[in-house]
């Protein structure tokens, strides 16, 4: 014995124990040393071993493994370091595994190890050979393992300690017992690998945690960062338990589950809390989680302040939710409660009475974290119970209940933008918006529209632009006159003025763009029933008409315009509804309505094209009444360009509007026409500036002659010579123009006018005086210099006089001809 | 006669009766090498020839008588010339006459009584020997061979087990547990640590096994310690709570079976030696005495890997429950009744025992005295003796390539003053 049994006896490697840590360029150096050590040993070891002098080669793997011992590496030289010699020991595994399967049993080879002076090479040495002696005769197995484990307490250092476990650990992976009936007693069953794995990973994560106090304060940040690089061997642990396939559900919640909770627990360290949490999370199967919530939940609640439980809870949410969606809701949600009984329970249920139990007893919890446990849970009614609509009702509420208090503390009334409860709150809102696609299940939620009001203007705005883009993608209708009036609640924001909105000068643009979208939202209230979207319009203006001038001008044309399609869609239906023609009146008298709470609001060209436009409808749909109607339309809109238009840019469009118009109404009888074409022409020659004179005048010769395009009758109203006179008084005007351009311009304009009302059929235009426009253009013509501006009037004369050539050479038979017209 | 290379001479050799069958038995000599020895154990009988060879046969050696002794002695290395002797018996083989021949001669010493177990020590050494002897008037022919003896015992199987709470007030207590007082050579020491009390930064604990050799009596008492066995058994720091395992095997040492008052000569004592070190070297410990005992290698059951020998989970248990139990630990460390026992001891205090004033101290060495102790000794008893400044040498293992490297020249700095506020060493109760 004393020849061969102490090879390891004094064997001190030159590395020191000592807390100090050197700086990171001598990292580089102390590693290289060690591992130039290590590969000196190493190769020892293995010429030892191919000669086959075990005894020499432990004693150089001991020496190896004195390099373990140091106190000098980071933890992360430090991992490299024991990476280059567990690869070397496997070498010694091997050797050993080989020969002790070819029956050359080294006898004692488990208790010759122990006699290494020191404690870390010794008790790598000795978990290598019990995993040769476990591998070579399952007898052992379970008496090893409980004996490894227990031996390793000796390392009572941190960094060396977790290593050696973790060497523990890794060799043990394969050799655990995973069984429920051992077919002998010394091989262990599932229960002893779970008690091994569970005392590992105790003992790892004292030490880690202990860590966390070692040295100096100001170290503290290195020290987490060090630590967060150790938390995987610790966490490995957890992943070994989940691996144990023999572990059912029940075995999970009677030994493995409490076993770990009551580590991580009582450790009391928060960053270790929060990770393994998160590793119990990720690493068993969803079943164990589903049948162990409580529990879980439970210990939640007890983790220490600084822990980060929301992440906690999210993590576990979303692994569940998804896990859900995957088995599309079939789950056996059934829970085993304390006293053994079985109930069917909800996910959601579950995680809500707990999520407010957590938030209620851990009144440190920030804010934000609430509502992202709000938003998690949110996730999970979604995702897991599409079906109830209640429940994503309820976490609303209960987010309600957060915000309020949230303004009680800080004493405002909306959350400030780019707070971190302000994104939190943004994303709860945005989630159903998002998930449903449609602002139909929005507004069945009771909580949601309150929620929305929590936010500042911006967010609100945000949100309101956001539910409408959404509509507009989606092009869905909004069909009912309460569904109407809660979407409008929804995007309150835009609808009226806010207390807190900003002064309106600061964003025109953006606030333009806003009114454009909610315009454009209008659009999208629709229902098949005429009736139906009666009620929609009438109900969208009550609640719009507060929205303001500067509103009313943007979301008003739009409801007019429904107004109008609507009575087109009652003259569809005049065989079907007797009432039509009473409804068309009434759908009139609202938009005159609206059209008049727009001039009420001081705007004038809006509603002037708006009653236009009306009494085009009116016109055309030609209810009872109608003439009169159109009549009040038109003269509306031409009062309005008396009283309210003084632009002379605009009031030449407006009039020419207002002419054209009339061109297309044909209802009105010789009473209401006459005031009307006189007024018009009247306004036309008190425009300001003579070329708009002379071209309003011009077209005025329209409200006297209109053709019969398009199978239309002769207008009874037709008089030939005052469309002249108009012409006549245009050209005359015309000339008075100072301009010869000008006057060329307006003369050649004037011809196109001659022409066109005389192919119409007004036998008044003769060709001679067709003739004399032209000559009287030639002349003009003639006096200009040339410029491009006179180019382009040549042109456009000469086309007309190529008009007038191709039609004299093609006669159109239906239309008057150009007899005796020459053109040289 | 044969001074001047004429005259007759013989040579003898001692065999023993069936001495390819006994078992041998290494025993260290003198020089410190190791021989095989023939093993008798006690009340055996030795039995053998000696034969005589003549170197010129055919002419006839004169002598006074052929004898044969079996010796039992004790020599003190330093009264070399004083042997003594606790057995002397003797066998005639020969009248006075002539020899003419080759002759053998039988002997027996029957059923010996061999009290004592051979042993060679730092300052003393027993051995047993047969001394063929044939007298002449000039000078006697002697041959002498050496014979090992050991001394068997057994303890009963229930033996008590060593269980002690020791500490430092307000810095460490811990609580130990050692499986048994007597261990056989084969053994194996199986204990834990419980850690009730952790104020000082501990950067590794050992148990070391401590030979004490003494010799002579009176005025003339040499004490000899000798550090058999460093064994570490924990690395880092641990925290109050924490059990950590002792496990040591004892046949790898080069061990004796404890000897007391050996003839009035000499005794040999074992110690287990508990040491903690913090981290600025300062060390803790605690001396026990363990016996050490010989055990009949039939008896002896083979000791295998599957039984592991730790402290049974019931006992770590009770040891744990107890100490939870009183969580006022201060109220552990004042106990009414002071025990001698529980003081731990310091090397630098020559008088120990009168010093202690507080019953559970455990006291620790001065930061500036922990040098000398470093390499191994760190037995209060023997400062006189040992040479302050020498490393010492780790006499069992000196075969190893390796030596015991001087702890002390690989003495870390310090890095970071301790956080803890500890006692001043001029502080401790002791000073």
């Amino acid at each position: 014995m004393a020849g061969i049994g102490h090879p390891f006896l004094y064997v001190w490697s030159t590395a020191q124990m000592t807390n100090q840590v050197s700086p990171v360029e001598e990292q580089e150096k102390l590693l290289e040393e060690a591992l130039n050590i290590v590969k000196v040993q190493a190769f020892q070891m293995k010429r030892c071993l191919d000669k086959s002098k075990l005894m020499d080669a432990l004693k150089h793997a001991s020496t190896m493994l004195g390099e373990l011992r140091t106190s000098l590496l980071s933890p992360k030289s430090y991992y490299e370091l024991y990476m280059a010699i567990t690869d070397e020991l496997r070498h010694l595994e091997l050797y050993l595994l080989e020969e002790f399967q070819k029956g050359r049993k080294v006898a004692d080879l488990y208790e010759l190890v122990q006699y290494a002076g020191n404690i870390v090479p010794r008790l790598y040495l000795l978990i290598t050979v019990g995993l040769v002696y476990i591998k070579t005769n399952t007898n052992l197995r379970r008496d090893l393992l409980k004996d490894l484990v227990e031996m390793c307490r000796g390392v009572q250092h941190p960094l060396r300690g977790l290593f050696l476990r973790n060497y523990l650990l890794q060799c043990t992976r394969n050799v655990l017992p995973d069984t429920h009936e051992a077919p002998n007693e010394n091989e262990g069953t599932v229960r002893d690998a779970v008690d091994f794995v569970l005392m590992n990973f105790a003992e790892m994560n004292k030490l880690w945690v202990r860590m966390q106090h070692q040295g100096h304060s100001r170290d503290k940040e290195r020290r987490e960062r060090e630590r967060s690089e150790l938390r995987i061997l610790v966490g490995t642990n957890l992943v070994r338990l989940s691996q144990l396939e023999s572990v059912t559900v029940e075995d999970y919640r009677r030994m493995v589950l409490p076993g770990i909770l009551e580590q991580v627990v009582s450790c009391r360290d928060a960053i270790a809390q929060e990770y393994l949490m998160e590793c119990i999370i990720q690493v068993f199967p969803d079943e164990f989680h589903l049948a162990n919530l409580q529990p879980f939940l439970k210990s939640c609640a007890e983790l220490q302040p600084g822990v980060n439980i929301k992440n906690i809870i999210i993590a576990l949410i979303e692994r569940l939710a998804s896990y859900s969606q995957r088995n599309e809701g079939n789950m056996n949600l059934s829970v085993v409660l304390e006293d053994g009984q079985e109930q069917e329970v909800q996910l959601f249920e579950v995680f809500s009475d707990q999520v407010a139990a957590i938030t209620q007893s851990r009144v440190d919890m920030p804010q934000e974290d609430m509502l992202s446990l709000q938003l998690a849970l949110l996730k999970l009614a979604q995702r897991c119970h599409p079906d109830k609509l209640n429940y994503v009702d309820r976490v609303l509420a209960h987010t309600d209940k957060i915000c309020t208090d949230i303004h009680q503390s800080s004493g405002q009334s909306t959350l400030e933008h780019h707070t971190p409860v302000f994104k939190e709150l943004m994303k709860i809102i945005k989630l159903p918006c998002d998930h449903y696609k449609n602002i139909l299940v929005l507004i069945k939620l009771s909580n949601y529209a309150p929620l929305i009001r929590h936010l500042s203007y911006q967010g609100r705005v945000m949100i309101a632009v956001h539910l409408i883009n959404d509509v507009l993608e989606t092009n869905t209708a909004i069909s009912t006159p309460q569904d109407v009036e809660a979407v409008l609640g929804l995007l309150d924001v835009l609808v009226k003025d806010q207390p807190d909105q900003p002064p309106s000068e600061s964003d025109v643009e953006d606030f333009v763009e806003e009114q454009g979208l909610l315009a454009r939202l209008i659009h999208h209230f629709k229902s098949d029933s005429a009736d139906q979207q009666y009620l929609i319009t009438s109900t969208a203006r009550k609640i719009l008409q507060g929205g303001g001038a500067r509103r009313i001008q943007h979301t008003f044309p739009p409801l007019v315009f429904h107004a109008y399609r609507l009575a087109f869609v009652y003259k569809d239906l005049k065989d079907q509804d007797e009432m039509w023609e009473k409804k068309c009146q009434k759908i009139f008298q609202f938009c005159h309505q609206t059209i008049t709470m727009l001039v009420k609001a001081e705007l004038a060209e809006l509603p002037l094209r708006l009653y236009l436009q009306g009494a085009l409808a009116i016109s055309e749909i030609g209810f009872a009444n109608h003439e009169t109607i159109a009549y009040e339309f038109l003269s509306q809109a031409f009062s309005l360009y008396e009283d309210e238009i003084s632009d002379s840019k605009a009031q030449l469009a407006a009039i020419t509007l207002i002419i054209a118009t009339f061109e297309q109404i044909n209802c009105f009888g010789a009473e209401n026409a006459e005031p009307m074409r006189t007024q018009c022409a009247l306004a036309a020659s008190k425009l300001l500036k003579k070329p708009d004179q002379s071209r309003a005048v011009a077209l005025c010769s329209h409200l006297f002659w209109k053709g019969t395009r398009d199978g239309r009758p002769v207008w009874a109203l037709n008089d030939a010579s005052r469309a002249l006179d108009c012409l006549k008084k245009a050209a005359r005007v015309a000339q008075q123009c100072m301009d010869g351009g000008v006057q060329a311009q307006l003369l050649a304009e004037l011809l196109g006018r001659y022409a066109l009302l005389r192919e119409r059929g007004n036998q008044s235009l003769t060709p001679s005086l067709i003739d004399a426009i032209i000559q009287k253009i030639r002349e003009e013509l003639a006096n200009l210099d040339q410029s491009e501006e006179v180019e382009q009037i040549t042109k456009h004369f000469h086309n007309t006089l190529q008009h007038l050539k191709n039609r004299i050479e093609s006669p159109d038979p239906e239309s008057l001809g150009y007899e005796g017209l020459t053109l040289s | 006669m044969s001074f001047f290379g004429f005259g007759q001479t013989a040579d003898i050799e001692i065999v023993f009766d069936d001495a390819d069958k006994r078992k041998v038995a290494e025993v260290k000599t003198d020089d410190g090498k190791k021989e095989k020895l023939l093993l008798y154990y006690d009340g055996e009988t030795v039995s053998g020839k000696v034969n005589v060879t003549l170197r010129k046969p055919g002419s006839k050696l004169e002598h006074q008588g052929i004898k044969v002794e079996l010796i039992g002695q004790i020599e003190l290395f330093y009264d070399r010339g004083n042997h003594h002797e606790f057995i002397s018996l003797v066998k005639e083989l020969a009248r006075p006459g002539d020899l003419l021949q080759h002759t053998s001669y039988p002997f027996e010493f029957a059923n010996v009584e061999k009290p004592y177990e051979v042993y060679t020590g730092s300052n003393v050494r027993l051995r047993y020997f047969l001394r063929a002897t044939i007298v002449r008037r000039l000078t006697d022919i002697t041959k002498e061979v050496d014979i090992a003896v050991h001394t068997l015992c057994s303890y009963p199987d229930v033996l008590n087990s060593i269980k002690m709470e020791v500490g430092i007030e307000d810095c460490l207590h811990i609580e130990f547990e050692y499986n048994k007082s007597k261990y056989h050579l084969k053994d194996v020491i199986v204990g834990k640590i419980y850690f009730l009390l952790v104020r000082i930064k501990i950067k590794h604990m050992e148990i070391s096994i401590i030979k004490r050799e003494t010799t002579g009596s009176g005025p003339n008492t040499f004490t000899e310690n000798e550090t058999v066995a460093k064994y570490e058994i924990m690395d880092g720091a641990p925290v109050r709570g924490e059990s950590i395992p002792i496990r040591v095997f004892l046949a790898g040492y080069d061990l004796t079976p404890t000897m007391r008052d050996i003839n009035n000569k000499f005794s040999v004592r074992y110690y287990l030696n508990l040491v903690l070190m913090d981290t600025e070297d300062r060390r803790y410990f605690k001396q026990q005495e363990v016996i050490l005992w010989r055990k009949s290698d039939k008896s002896r059951l083979p000791l295998h890997p599957h039984h592991p020998q730790t402290v049974s989970y019931q006992g770590h248990q009770s040891l744990r429950k107890q100490s939870v139990s009183s969580d006022d630990n201060s109220a552990r460390a004042t106990p009414s009744n002071p025990d001698p026992e529980n003081v731990m001891q310091r090397s630098v205090s020559p008088s120990m025992p009168e010093k202690q004033n507080g019953p559970l101290q455990m006291e620790r060495e001065k930061p500036e005295a922990f040098i000398d102790k470093l390499a191994g000794a760190h037995i209060n008893e023997n400062d006189t003796n040992d040479t302050s400044d020498e490393i010492e040498e780790p006499k069992p293992v000196e075969k190893l390539p390796v030596v015991d490297k001087p702890l002390i020249a690989e003495k870390p700095q310090i890095a970071e003053k301790p956080t803890l506020n500890r006692p001043e060493p001029a502080g401790s109760p002791n000073q």
